[in-house]
Parts: structure tokens; C-alpha cells; sequence
């Protein structure tokens, strides 16, 4: 054993000895390839900066074709309700609550079922269905949102129109809250329709994102919860649930921010209209449905900026939301240690 | 019983060499019968019928692949939770068979508690730690719960290292803290049995000795079962040695005969170092 050791050692530093003509064509070489080092590292700088130009391009300019709206109406663009082209008199409540709302909505409901399905594919599940369902889940981030949006004016609002909305009316009609959220004729359209769609198109972002790091669970965690006597609730709710936070956020997050910025299928089913109402069947706007919907017709250089202004508020909720989403994230680190 | 033997597929039930075992004031605490282990087709163990008995620390040896972590995890039946895996014949755990299909399977793992090879605290505080595996089956008013918990940390002997700093996280221990918290863990739901898998294969050398004692301590209140890939560990901490080989049981035996008298020739073979 001895002299084999020896003997590789020797070969080890047979091979080290460097002879002169050696040496200069290995300079040769590593010159060439540091000039194709700098030449990588000069790209990667590039395309970085690249994305910091463009980001506070967008930046400037929102706040540039907004200036004019927030200038005329001040603070109380963000409080007021009315929305006239007419009288050229706009507030951005409607569709900032509308946003808020139906956001709340969605994540409300996809959420919880997002969490139960991937929990579900990860632990519970046989085989046979493991891929079927995860391949669904999959094509369901897969569908443009405009057939959400179609589907969701021709099918599924008379669906919740006709059969949903009246049993909730009904049910709450005598209890104090309840009474007031879901109020008023079922219109099928609403913002409470709007969010059941966002909680659909949310639900794929939610369920992969978390079934995910639920498979990157060591699988001897749960066994050892398994073996203190907890049942598959009591593991996924102290156990897998508190191991994987950090990452079941961030997928809460996304999903967060495709719900506040989706434009297509909300436009089809919340109704456009600028009013803030308590009931959710109400119909309201967003910010993005109200840009859609009514850029084309903007004909004032107010009405124009006002909408630009909308983007802004957008684009400053959707970066709360991430700042939001890195602060906690950095907070459960931390604790973590 | 040449090496041969081992590796034909007979269905028969191989029979271990047994050194006669002076079973007098011993009480048998888990009995297999002709325990049969299967990963979907494939044989995992081959006809197992011994005896584990109580307040003794019983080891498990063999090479890698023998099935002496399989038989671990049939005692808590740990492998429910994997489809496709089964085990036939008895366990009788006080005379009570544990492999019958209506066996509630949480409650028979609060009753053997196990401990892993790698550390596995839970993430929540080193307090809750301890304290979740007892609120699971006990409302306890909180002093009486501060009460428990100190116990087990202090029977894990870790209480010194811990008690200011109760409310830090468990991963924050180090790699023999967080093993002995794993073990105060079990301790505190009061098993009668505790199961460890290479508990010690993942420490250093101190924080192995601090584990092998606490063993010794255990003993004399639990049943200990201990797999490990250490034969001079299973001569310290055991009275009882199994040695298993493909699946098959191939000698069991009090702990000093089986290490200085071995009578099956790959016994001899493994405890001397020439294979495996």
C-alpha cells in the first residue's frame, strides 16, 4: 500500500516540472484566453446595466406623461372617485381599489387551494396521478388571458350570475358584514367574478412554486416528525410549512403580482365602471382594465396623462409589493440564521 | 453455511446462529417472527425471528445494503409512508402484533421513538422542539410543560448548553447539540422504545462519546435499538449484537460472545475486518 502511494506522487510531480518551451506557449495561451475574458466580462456588465437603463427609462417616462394629470389634480387624483372625460375630471380611487379588491380575491382562494394541491402532489399522491395532475396545473399558466377573459363573459359570469351570486344574496342577507360584501343584483360581472379568474390564473404560479419546495423538503424532516407521532396535518402545518416560508412567499408574491397587473381577463368580466362600491358583486375597474379599455379613446392630453398617471400607481404598488416581498424574505433569513 | 448460501433465493427460513443467550430475568420487549421485508419485488429480509429485550441496548451491525436500517424502520413502521413497501410475519410489541392493518400508526410512534442519522430538528425554537412532540398527546398547563421539556433536555444532556438561549432556533445548534436535541425530542414523549439509526455517523468524536453515554443512561429506562456502521460503537454501547448480512440474520448473540466467539464464519469475517 505504502510504495503504491509513492509512486503516484512521483507522477504527480514528474508532471509539475515545467520545461522552458513549455512555458512559453503557455503564456501564449493564457493571454489568449484573458482577452477573451475581458472581452465575457465586458458583455455580462453590459447586459446588466442594460436592464438597470431600462428600468429607470420606464421610470422617467411614467413620471414625465403623468406629470400633467398629477399636477392639475394633486393629492386628491388618488382620492377621488369620479372619472369624467367630459368635464375632464379624474380620480384614480375607483381603480385602485377595484385592483386592491380583486387581487385580495384571488389570493384569498388560490392560496389556500394552491397549498392543498401541491401538498397534495408531493406527499399524498400516488404515482399513477402525480404527473397528470402536475402537467395540468402546468397548462393552466399555459392559457392565453384572453380566453380566461372569454371564457370568463360567456361561460363562467352567467354561471355565477345565475347560480352563485343569488344563493350568496340569499344566505347573507341577515348577516351584518356579509350582508353588506355581497349585496345588490347579481350582474354576473363584477369585481368579485374578476377575482375568481385572477385566483384561477394566480392558482398554477402558487401550487408550482410551492410544490417545488415542498419536494426540496429532506424527506427524513418529515419521517422524524412522523416518528414523534404527527399526523400528515400536524407535519405539513409545523413541519413543511415553517421549513419552506421563505419559498412559499416568494410564490404567494408572484402570483401577487400577476393578479395586480393582469389586464385581458379582468377587462372582459369586472364591468369597467369607475365607482367604488362595498358589495363585490358589484361591477368596478382596475388599473390595468381601465388603460386598456380606454386608451384608444383618450382624446384630451389630461385624459392621456391621467391614464399614464394610473400606470405609475401601478407600477408603484407592484414595486411595493416585491420590496415587500424581499424585506420579509431577508427578515426570515435572518431568523433563521 | 458457506457464503454461497446466502445469495441462492431459497424460501426457506435461514436460521441464525444463536449463542446460547441466558435469558434469565430478561423480559422480551419487541419479538420478531419470521419478518419478511419487501421493496416492491425485491427481498429486503429474509425470515427475521429474534428477540429485543427490555431496558438493554440491542446493535445492529453488517455492511451497507443488509437491511438493519429496513428492520429499524419496520419497528415504527416507518415505511407506511412509502408505497409499494411491506413487511410480512409478526412483530409483537408486548405481545401486541404491530404489522396488523388497524394498528394506529401515530400513537405506535409515539411509543417508539426513533432518531436519525443525520440531526433533524424541526424549524421552530429549540423549546418547541421538544415541547411539540408532548403537546401532541398532552394538554399540559405551561409550567408543567417548562417542566417536561427541561427534563428531556436535561436527560439529553444538553440542558447546560441550552437553558439561555431556549428560544433560539434549533438549526442554530451545532451538528451534536442538535442530535442530543433530536434525542431529548424523543425522550420527552415518554417512548418505551427508542430506535437509533446511525445516530452518531454524521458527529465528531466528542459529541459521539456524549451520544454513546447517553445511551448507556437511556438504557435504563427504555428499550434501546441502535443501527451503526461502528463495530467498536456496538461493543461499547450494546448487550446485545445482531449481525445481519443480505437480509438475513446471521448471528445474534450477547455482545461480548458475539465479538470475541463468533460462531458463524461471516461473522468472524466482518468483526475482523475482511469484509464489508
Amino acid at each position: 500500500m505504502a510504495a503504491g502511494e509513492r509512486d503516484v506522487s512521483e507522477v504527480v510531480l514528474k508532471d509539475t516540472r515545467v520545461t522552458a518551451s513549455e512555458a512559453a506557449s503557455r503564456s501564449a495561451v493564457l493571454k489568449r484566453l484573458r482577452l477573451t475574458d475581458t472581452i465575457f466580462h465586458g458583455l455580462t456588465r453590459t447586459a446588466a446595466l442594460t436592464v438597470l437603463a431600462l428600468l429607470s427609462g420606464v421610470i422617467i417616462a411614467l413620471v414625465i406623461g403623468a406629470a400633467p394629470a398629477l399636477g392639475t389634480f394633486g393629492f386628491s387624483f388618488f382620492f377621488d372617485e369620479s372619472w369624467n372625460p367630459v368635464t375632464e375630471k379624474f380620480g384614480a380611487l375607483a381603480p385602485i381599489y377595484g385592483t386592491l379588491v380583486t387581487s385580495a380575491i384571488a389570493m384569498l382562494i388560490a392560496v389556500p387551494v394552491g397549498l392543498m394541491i401541491a401538498f397534495f402532489l408531493t406527499e399524498l399522491c400516488p404515482k399513477v396521478l402525480r404527473r397528470p395532475i402536475g402537467i395540468a396545473i402546468e397548462l393552466l399558466a399555459g392559457i392565453p388571458s384572453i380566453i380566461y377573459g372569454i371564457w370568463g363573459l360567456f361561460v363562467f359570469a352567467p354561471f355565477v350570475q345565475q347560480y352563485f351570486q343569488p344563493f350568496m344574496i340569499d344566505t347573507f342577507a341577515n348577516v351584518p358584514i356579509l350582508s353588506t360584501l355581497f349585496a345588490g343584483p347579481p350582474y354576473g360581472i363584477g369585481m368579485f367574478t374578476a377575482g375568481l379568474i385572477l385566483a384561477i390564473m394566480v392558482l398554477p404560479f402558487v401550487t408550482s412554486i410551492s410544490r417545488d419546495v415542498f419536494d426540496a423538503v429532506p424527506p427524513v424532516l418529515k419521517e422524524a416528525a412522523y416518528g414523534v407521532g404527527c399526523t400528515t396535518w400536524e407535519v405539513f402545518r409545523y413541519v413543511v410549512l415553517p421549513f419552506t416560508r421563505v419559498g412559499v412567499i416568494g410564490g404567494f408574491m408572484l402570483g401577487l403580482g400577476r393578479a395586480l397587473g393582469e389586464t385581458m381577463a379582468v377587462t372582459f368580466v369586472i364591468g369597467n365602471a369607475h365607482h367604488v362600491s362595498a358589495s363585490l358583486f358589484a361591477p368596478g375597474t382596475t388599473i390595468s382594465a381601465s388603460i386598456a379599455n380606454e386608451f384608444t379613446e383618450a382624446v384630451g392630453d389630461l385624459y392621456t396623462s391621467s391614464l399614464i398617471a394610473l400606470g405609475l400607481i401601478l407600477f408603484f404598488i407592484t414595486f411595493c409589493v416585491l420590496a415587500m416581498a424581499r424585506y420579509m424574505l431577508m427578515r426570515l433569513q435572518k431568523q433563521a440564521g | 453455511m458457506t457464503m454461497a448460501s446466502a445469495s441462492t433465493p431459497t424460501v426457506a427460513t435461514p436460521v441464525a446462529a444463536h449463542a446460547r443467550i441466558d435469558t434469565a430475568g430478561l423480559a422480551e420487549k419487541i419479538t420478531l417472527r419470521n419478518l419478511e421485508f419487501f421493496y416492491g419485488d425485491s427481498r429486503a429480509l429474509k425470515g427475521i425471528s429474534m428477540s429485543l429485550y427490555a431496558n438493554k441496548a440491542t446493535a445492529f451491525i453488517g455492511p451497507s445494503g443488509c437491511g438493519k436500517s429496513t428492520l429499524l424502520r419496520v419497528l415504527n413502521r416507518m415505511y407506511d409512508l412509502y408505497p409499494g413497501q411491506r413487511a410480512t410475519g409478526q412483530v409483537l410489541f408486548d405481545g401486541d402484533n404491530l404489522l396488523k392493518d388497524d394498528q394506529d400508526i401515530n400513537l405506535l410512534r409515539a411509543r417508539i421513538g426513533m432518531v436519525f442519522q443525520k440531526p433533524t430538528p424541526f424549524p421552530m425554537t429549540i423549546y418547541e422542539n421538544v415541547a411539540f412532540g408532548i403537546r401532541l398527546y398532552e394538554k399540559l398547563p405551561k409550567s408543567e410543560l417548562d417542566g417536561r421539556v427541561e427534563t428531556a433536555l436535561r436527560r439529553a444532556a444538553i440542558w447546560d448548553e441550552v437553558k439561555d438561549k431556549l428560544n433560539a432556533n434549533g438549526q442554530s445548534l451545532s451538528g451534536g447539540q442538535q442530535q442530543r436535541l433530536c434525542i431529548a425530542r424523543t425522550v420527552a414523549v415518554k417512548p418505551e422504545v427508542i430506535l437509533f439509526d446511525e445516530p452518531c455517523s454524521a458527529l465528531d468524536p466528542i459529541s459521539t462519546a456524549k451520544i454513546e453515554e447517553l445511551i448507556d443512561e437511556l438504557k435504563k429506562d427504555y428499550t434501546i435499538v441502535i443501527v451503526t456502521h461502528n463495530m467498536q460503537q456496538a461493543a461499547r454501547v450494546s448487550d446485545f449484537t445482531a449481525f445481519m448480512y443480505l437480509g438475513e440474520l446471521v448471528e445474534f448473540g450477547a455482545t461480548e460472545t458475539l465479538f470475541t466467539t463468533p460462531k458463524d464464519k461471516r461473522t468472524q469475517a466482518y468483526i475482523t475486518g475482511r469484509f464489508g
